[in-house]
């Protein structure tokens, strides 16, 4: 299927997709947090689609518009490409567990966990898997403080989006 | 440790003890990163380390003289390094080479990455580079051998015993290959 097909099949499919977007051929389609175990189902199981193959799954943080959980998906026989996003408050921020859907995920979600603070419900071994056991806070939200820097400045050149004119 | 570390030999025999030490240098090759394949290929047949004695990839730290760090230490991996230091016995050496154990490097300012390898061994030669040259390598292993040459065996294991972490050299400062020295103040309040 295009890009355009599967947005639209989505949105017929499940009734889940809130929006779509096109970007480098590949579509990325919003759902809602209710929806997200219901829409990875359909991705799996459903002959058109037929999703074999959960590249990635992580997250981004929006500041103040909470965080937005990405899922990468490609499928081995269809040669095809979806991205399933969702968002997700900032406080407290929970979704349900894919890993029932894809083993895969176990991993991708416990690093997500350890890495966003984002709460896999139904998760079945959701400990730090990267960092160190004693390791307090989520290092890739933007408002974890990098103690290094506090102190100093990065010394170096900066990027030109960084520098004020 | 018998006599070695109970008595000052007389400087001939101290010589040759030296001699025999400082040519037999096996490696305990902590590589983890980038520097590591640097580390490798200062041990093949162009830079060729062997010349100098040095023998790579001891059989295990129990059969290892001396420790290379190469490349970038994260505190998850800190306790491992801690516990392959000592299990080596002594009289053990360690080098830090490349930026990243020497000080973190280009990860200065990472939430994940132990900025210097000296907060958990006692480093004896720091050799800088992003990744440094095989023959940064090579001139750290001859100052190396160099200070094992004129070392003292009793005073070494003395120190050892006073002051655990401490480099092997505690008289005098650690070597940064090409000069410098981090225990140089004026360089380091800059």
């Amino acid at each position: 299927m295009t890009p355009d097909e599967i947005a639209a099949h989505l949105t017929e499919a499940t009734g889940a997709a809130e929006r779509s977007d096109v970007a480098h051929g590949e579509v990325s389609v919003w759902v809602p947090n209710d929806k997200w175990v219901e829409v990875a189902t359909h991705l799996r199981d459903c002959g058109r689609c037929h999703f074999d193959l959960p590249t990635f799954l992580t997250a981004v943080d929006l500041e103040e518009q909470g965080f937005e959980v990405v899922l990468h998906m490609y499928s081995v026989r269809r040669q095809h490409h979806v991205n399933v996003k969702t968002q997700l408050a900032r406080d407290e921020p929970r979704l349900p567990t894919l890993s029932g859907v894809w083993n895969g995920l176990n991993w991708c979600e416990r690093e997500t966990w350890e890495l966003f603070g984002i709460d896999f419900t139904g998760h079945p071994n959701q400990v730090k898997l990267l960092l160190p056991v004693e390791f307090e806070g989520f290092p890739l939200r933007k408002d974890f403080l990098l103690m290094t820097r506090e102190a100093k400045e990065w010394p170096g050149l900066k990027e030109p989006a960084e520098v004020e004119h | 440790m018998g006599l070695t570390d109970k008595v000052n030999f007389p400087q001939p025999a101290k010589f040759i003890l030296n001699w025999g030490r400082k040519y037999s240098l096996w490696v305990m090759n902590f590589g983890l990163a980038c520097c590591a394949i640097e580390l490798i290929a200062a041990s093949t047949s162009r830079h060729d380390f062997i010349r100098l004695g040095v023998i790579p990839v001891a059989h295990g730290p129990r059969q290892a003289d001396m420790l290379v760090v190469a490349g970038t230490l994260t505190d998850k991996m800190a306790p491992a390094l801690k516990r392959v230091y000592e299990q080596i016995p002594e009289p053990k050496y360690v080098i830090s080479f490349g930026s990243c154990s020497n000080c973190g490097g280009p990860f200065w300012d990472s939430y994940s990455v132990t900025k210097g390898v000296d907060q958990i061994v006692p480093v004896d030669v720091y050799v800088p580079g992003c990744p440094p040259r095989p023959e940064a390598l090579l001139e750290g292993i001859l100052l190396l051998q160099d200070r094992i040459g004129k070392e003292s065996l009793k005073e070494h294991y003395q120190r050892r015993e006073a002051e655990e972490p401490e480099p092997a050299f505690t008289s005098t400062v650690p070597i940064v290959v090409g000069g410098g020295s981090i225990s140089d103040t004026s360089i380091r309040d800059e």
